[in-house]
């Protein structure tokens, strides 16, 4: 009985240790947001020299096959892609730079060229905090559209917790 | 005597013997109780390890198909198009029927630009439009001038285009609502739309099965009923044949 016991339990380690590798269990959330048409990919954590302007680079990514239009849209009447942020207490965001936009002429109308983001894109926070933990959360604010249609302005969320030392 | 005697200890030997042997077998029987009592906290730790990977195992299974469902989905809106030689639009080769396809258009009054209000039940006994867009939508920018067209064409058949604009409105604050207002006149303007455009068309957007892109059109015949619905941008010849059957449909 014992070796069957030792046996059957050997079998549901092995089986369980595959299902850990192969697969994630059913409460490991996934961490993109199915909504979102743009995800924030990192850093969720930075150590800064305490007191002294430093560059935190914010990686975004466009699901493929949209794009979104850069901070300066050719039109006017185009939304542009903004961060919003919330300066926590002993944080300062100084000025946040956005790359420029990429040429990108729809199918649909050849001769217009949009200035988009797509794929990977990074922006550039100058941030200066004083000596502790802070958490700096803020919005990226953007409006993508596919070959054909285009999707209302959304919203996704960003947080990077700031180690100064 | 002797006999008694040796007969004697014999009975007290077995019963010692006895005695020890009751000892052992409660010993035995203390020690399998124990055995019993971990196989058994064994076996519910088993069964419990099982039902957690079945049940693991299926919503693994149901997320995976969800996931693949939602890669058909996009796929099919990704679909490159197929422009005609008329124009260069694009049209989704695939295409989900909309659920109110065969069912009366929900009834909505919204506000036009002059701030009159407008309902699509005036307009029964007309082929309609329902043409959702933004001023932001490049691909509205170009189905605009067709539909404006194709309204000058069909009208004296019937046909009227509704614009509803899904730009946002601040409701809080007067002048920027009022700016807002001025944006959407000013493209109204701009692109020489000369069919009705109603504002605040995200509160009707749920009846309509929320409007997650745009354009989206809904082609409403004369009884007052959706005929067909096409999201993103088509070719003209695609709005051109809803118009003509969403006419021929639904007459007294």
């Amino acid at each position: 009985m014992r070796r069957i016991i030792a046996a059957f339990v050997a079998g549901i380690f092995c089986v369980g240790l595959q299902c850990a590798v192969s697969q994630k269990f059913a409460w490991q959330s996934e961490k993109k947001d199915e909504h979102q048409q743009v995800q924030f990919l990192y850093p969720e954590q930075v150590s800064v020299t305490a007191g002294k302007p430093s560059v935190v680079e914010l990686h975004f990514r466009v699901n493929n096959g949209l794009h979104i239009n850069s901070h300066t849209p050719r039109a006017k009447s185009l939304i542009p892609t903004q961060l919003m942020v919330e300066e926590p207490a002993g944080v300062n965001v100084a000025g946040v730079d956005f790359p420029a936009g990429t040429d990108y002429s729809p199918a649909f109308s050849p001769n217009d060229k949009l200035s988009v983001y797509t794929g990977e894109f990074v922006l550039r926070a100058h941030v200066t905090a004083q000596r502790g933990d802070h958490l700096i959360q803020a919005a990226l604010r953007y409006q993508a559209c596919d070959a054909n249609s285009c999707y209302p302005p959304k919203t996704a969320p960003v947080a990077v917790s700031i180690v100064a030392k | 005597m002797d006999g008694i005697k040796a007969a004697g200890s014999a009975a007290e030997q077995w019963v010692a013997q006895n005695a020890g042997w009751q000892a052992v077998s409660f010993k035995i029987q203390a020690g399998k109780k124990v055995r019993l009592k971990r196989n058994h906290l064994v076996l519910i730790l088993l069964v419990a390890a099982l039902v957690l990977m079945v049940w693991s195992g299926v919503a693994n299974y149901r997320r995976r198909k969800a996931e693949q469902e939602q890669l058909k989905k996009m796929q099919a809106v990704l679909t490159p198009a197929t422009p005609t030689a008329s124009d260069s639009g694009a049209a989704p080769e695939t295409e989900e029927k909309s659920p109110l396809e065969g069912k009366p258009a929900p009834a909505f009054t919204l506000e036009n630009l002059q701030g009159q209000k407008v309902s699509l039940a005036s307009y029964k006994g007309k082929a309609v439009l329902v043409n959702f867009m933004a001023t932001w939508c490049a691909p509205c920018k170009v189905e605009t001038p067709w539909l404006i067209k194709l309204r000058d064409q069909y009208a004296p058949q019937g046909f009227e285009v509704l614009g509803i604009s899904t730009d946002d409105l601040d409701k809080d604050d007067k002048k920027q609502n009022a700016q807002d207002k001025a944006d959407i006149a000013k493209f109204v303007s701009n692109m020489h739309i000369d069919y009705p455009v109603l504002i605040d068309g995200d509160s009707i957007s749920h009846p309509y099965g929320g409007i997650d892109a745009l354009p989206t059109s809904f082609f409403v015949d004369r009884s007052g009923k959706v005929i067909a619905a096409i999201v993103g941008l088509h070719d003209r010849d695609e709005l051109e044949a809803n118009i003509k059957k969403a006419l021929a449909s639904g007459g007294a």
